[in-house]
């Protein structure tokens, strides 16, 4: 029995004794590893009601078209499901869904309370390792506000397994396309980032440009041919109010950017034929030119820091990237490749600056470094323009339009990877898309 | 805001369609009545269809070729001529380049029209220049054809506010 | 010391062997690891919501009525009443684009976007359905999922897509002990590296290597040996023990050192499950090296695995990255890695460094 009791310690201390006794580990080095989706699964979530049964279901739904929409991660139909969730509280059977290689697993609860409210409660499991990913959650909002708190869910699950922050629950601001090429009707409106609940935030009667939002998402700065001349309006997303913002008769202003901090307006203003960034502050309306040249400056874009600004300028002969202080001065050309670079967009990290460009009679999205290195160009067609960073800067959207009389503009994204390039599915065409911030 | 409105008043008084109608920006017989009025000298669909109310520029151009400075002569003659009518401007691009920087191109092209009819007599005061950037073609194609009638500059007349 | 007592010591040697690995490495997690989670009762699992809760209200959001937009738009016939602008093409609102004269452009599926007063997501109209990227007839790299160090083509349809390549092991009917059959599965097609749709305009420098003929042998079928031995014990399984420990030559420890290829071929197999491209970008400025026990299988003891050192990263981008390493370890070797059994002293600890800084740039 003694015997026993030692041979069961000696068992017991073993793991221990291999790290500390044996001689020297195997040691390798690996550099190339693989990129490819994460699989995971996401069952419908399970409600103890019939009224929160339906939520569960679209709100798993929600979830995975967020995470499968990445390009990142790969869902697991439910029909290869082995073993189902029926508590939210119940063990999860690992080895289940190790057996479908579901790498990831999150699992939900949704109910409606007794004011009404809706309660989502969700739980991420690595299913390898065998345990949780962070604790569970609970989430309440409105009942017609479960869109939201579904992409809230899919923003943890993405944080969560990658470590950068996610980008679901945020909101679109572009331009609404209808009719031909040459009687196009086009008109401000405001969506969910996955092309879900399309609201109009103007009517059709005047042109609407490049729409911006400012960065609490609570503004938005367009152009607009209203007055029967580009000028640029700040409009209240919740009151749908809307303000002129410059008018300077025989000038036009566009391209307007929010500073960082919201106080100050970057715009184009022409005058004589001649563009020229100004910069305004909102409140006061007091306004300062910050170039001077005879050539073209438009498209700029702030550093997220407020310090610098990004733009295009034709003063080499030909559209190229340019960045200067925010205060004006001297600026430096960035973009060094053949061909015409234009709408540089700084990254919301701060370390890329997104662009147009075009070259050998076709258009291209891409990125580069802010001293114009490691150019590298994520798509390719007859007319690609306009890029917009997701709030963690992982994604681009931007418009495609195809050629032809029949041409049509749509909204494109597409991973800074180059992967995942996709149409969002809207009900009519739409340009000049940009992203809001995460929302609160 | 009252300028312009007075302009378009006084536009629609005489019955010019053309200012008013999705068409405007068509290439032709927008709402002018050719057979009435295209003979008449002093009609604004004379200077539309016999002087030439356009011209075209080059790619990433906004200089002016020796054809369309014969035609900008003669609209520059028919504006002193009649001086009931002021003028618009409208500066416009191919599809062939980004939004913003288009917008700025067709200021430059419509800004080219304005300063050579004035070298040319015509008083700044009645003309005012628009860009379109690429927001409105003429011309649907995606081809050189069609890009080239989209390069250019239009000078649309209406009624002078005080005549 | 006869050789009973070597053969008995080594007996017991492999008793021990069976203990640990049959019992403690059982590959399926202990239902005592998941109590923690089963035992919560809900206003335990409130007290935790409550300390998850970050203040700026992620765990609880109140989500405002959204305002009706479409309702408040700004309504242009109002200001048209003081000053008549008849330069609007048409100020009323509902006017669609296609009665302006030129209707012979406008296509069928323009006037299906007509109405663009539904907010509601449609589905795509067959003209937008069709913009996908255009592809010439030459052969090119394919845009891929996934992109690995060598690259795989596409799989034939009805081979199942797994981590690991596997020829198909048919069951053979002769053969006297029991085989696993194996279905035939293949990796994931692949190219080297990310492949832009600016990329696949240009064509390839070199063309795709066909999929190479799986390079794993099918599981060895672990014959039981005649020993030799008078073994007393009746369980066929500590007979089998036994007789790994006997095989395991105990003159030289640790055996003869491992070569070149077999390291490779160890570092390839946990390179396939390592996969980065779910990683921030932080994540992949990460370095980790992660220390790991191996069974005599030579499969990974998860409880093992556990972060040495790491560099380049912040905490979060860190944590990351040593769990997609950890990921990389246990899944590619569920099945146990093919390591020379002999010299189980040589890998019995290994420590990898994961480095990600090839995986950047794809």
């Amino acid at each position: 029995m003694k015997h026993i009791l030692t041979l069961v310690t000696m068992l017991m201390m073993w793991p221990v004794s291999l790290l500390a006794q044996d001689g020297e580990p195997l040691r390798l080095e690996l550099t190339e590893g693989v990129i490819e989706p994460l699989p995971y699964a996401v069952p419908d979530f399970i409600s103890d009601n019939a009224e929160g049964a339906e939520f569960g279901r679209n709100m798993a739904r929600v979830i995975a078209n967020d995470l499968s929409g990445t390009g990142l991660f790969r869902e697991i139909p439910d029909k290869a499901f082995i073993s189902r969730i029926t508590s939210f509280t119940s063990p999860v059977q690992y080895a289940d869904w190790k057996a479908i290689n579901a790498q990831a697993l999150v699992t939900g609860s949704v109910s409606v309370d007794d004011t009404g409210k809706l309660v989502a409660r969700f739980r991420l499991y690595d299913v390898f390792s065998g345990g949780e990913l962070g604790s569970g959650l609970q989430f309440v909002g409105t009942q017609a506000g479960w869109r939201r708190i579904a992409h809230k869910i899919a923003d943890q699950v993405y944080s969560r397994i990658t470590g950068e922050s996610g980008y679901f629950d945020s909101r679109v601001v572009f331009v609404s396309e209808t009719g031909p090429k040459d009687q196009r009707a086009k008109r401000l409106a405001i969506m969910d980032y996955d092309g879900a609940d399309v609201k109009y935030l103007t009517d059709n009667s005047s042109i609407v440009l490049a729409p911006r939002f400012s960065p609490t998402g609570d503004r938005i700065l367009y152009t607009s041919y209203e007055s029967g001349f580009p000028r640029i309006y700040v409009l209240d997303v919740a009151s749908v109010g809307r303000r002129e913002l410059e008018s300077q008769r025989g000038t036009m202003s566009f391209a307007p950017r929010f500073s960082p901090d919201g106080q100050t307006v970057i715009y184009s203003l022409t005058r004589g034929g001649n563009t020229d960034l100004f910069s305004m502050d909102i409140r006061t309306g007091n306004s300062r030119q910050l170039t001077s040249a005879p050539s073209i400056e438009t498209a700029p874009s702030f550093s997220p820091d407020g310090r610098q600004i990004v733009f295009e300028s034709d003063r080499s002969g030909s559209p190229q990237i340019y960045i200067m202080s925010a205060s004006g001065g001297e600026p430096r050309r960035i973009s060094q490749g053949k061909g015409r670079y234009g709408t540089p967009v700084w990254s919301p990290r701060g370390d890329l600056v997104a662009f147009t460009k075009q070259a050998k009679g076709r258009f291209h999205i891409g990125v580069m470094r802010l001293d114009g290195s490691e150019e590298r160009l994520l798509t390719a067609s007859y007319l690609d323009e306009g890029p917009t960073w997701s709030p963690n800067g992982r994604v681009i959207m931007f418009t495609r339009e195809t050629p032809g009389a029949n041409g049509q503009a749509a909204l494109w994204s597409v991973d800074i990877s180059g992967r995942n390039l996709k149409q969002l599915q809207i009900a009519s065409g739409g340009s000049d898309p940009a992203w809001s911030p995460l929302q609160n | 805001m009252t300028y312009m409105s007075k302009i378009l008043i006084l536009c629609a008084g005489l019955a010019l369609a053309a200012c008013t109608d999705a068409d405007r920006f068509g290439n032709n017989n927008g709402g002018y009545d050719p057979n009435a009025a295209a003979g008449d000298p002093t009609t604004p669909a004379y200077f539309q269809q016999t002087v030439g109310d356009r011209v075209l520029f080059e790619v990433d151009q906004s200089n002016l070729t020796a054809g369309a400075q014969s035609t900008l002569d003669g609209q520059a003659q028919w504006l002193m001529n009649n001086t009931a009518y002021n003028a618009i401007i409208e500066g416009h691009a191919d599809e062939q380049g980004t939004r913003e920087y288009n917008l700025a191109l067709g200021a430059r092209r419509a800004n080219t029209v304005h300063e050579y009819l004035v070298s040319r007599g015509v008083a700044g005061s009645r003309l005012q220049v628009v860009s379109y950037g690429k927001e409105r073609p003429i011309e649907i194609c995606s081809e050189e054809s069609c890009y080239a009638q989209n390069r250019r500059a239009v000078t649309v007349i209406s009624a002078a506010p005080n005549s | 010391m006869n050789t009973g007592q070597i053969i008995s010591g080594a007996g017991h040697l492999g008793l021990i062997f069976w203990a640990l690995l049959g019992g403690l490495f059982s590959p399926e997690p202990l239902p005592v690891e998941t109590t923690d989670v089963s035992m919560i009762s809900g206003e335990e699992f409130a007290a935790l919501m409550a300390a998850e809760q970050s203040p700026d209200a992620v765990a609880i959001i109140e989500t405002p009525e959204p305002p009706r937009i479409e309702d408040a738009a700004p309504d242009l016939a109002s200001t048209a009443d003081d000053t008549p602008d008849l330069s609007q093409p048409d100020t009323t609102q509902e006017t669609p684009p296609d009665d302006a004269p030129d209707v012979s452009r406008i296509t069928p599926p323009d006037v299906a976007e007509v109405s663009d007063e539904a907010p509601q997501l449609t589905p795509p109209n067959e003209e937008v359905a069709v913009m996908v990227p255009e592809i010439s007839e030459r052969p090119r790299e394919r845009p891929t999922n996934r992109v690995a160090p060598i690259p795989v083509a596409p799989s034939e349809p009805d081979v199942r897509i797994d981590d690991v390549a596997q020829p198909e092991v048919a069951p053979d009917e002769a053969a006297e002990t029991p085989q696993d059959v194996t279905e035939e599965t293949a990796q994931e097609e692949a190219n080297t590296r990310i492949v832009t749709e600016a990329d696949s305009l240009e064509p390839p420098s070199s063309s795709l290597r066909p999929r190479s003929r799986p390079t794993r042998r099918p599981e060895p079928v672990e014959e039981p040996q005649e020993t030799q031995t008078a073994s007393d014990t009746p369980d066929s399984t500590v007979n089998a023990a036994l007789q790994e420990a006997l095989a395991t030559p105990t003159s030289a420890p640790g055996g003869p050192p491992m070569t070149r290829g077999e390291k490779d071929a160890m570092r390839l197999a946990v390179q396939r499950c390592w996969n980065v491209g779910a990683l921030s970008s932080e994540a992949l400025n990460t370095t980790v090296v992660v220390a790991v026990s191996m069974t005599k299988d030579g499969k990974p003891i998860s409880g093992s695995i556990q972060q040495l050192s790491a560099s380049g990263g912040s905490g979060a981008a860190t944590k990351q990255a040593y769990e997609a390493a950890r990921r990389a370890i246990i899944r590619c070797g569920a099945t146990g890695y093919d390591l020379p059994r002999d010299k189980y002293d040589r890998w019995r600890n290994i420590e990898i460094t994961f480095n990600p800084e090839k995986m950047r740039i794809k």
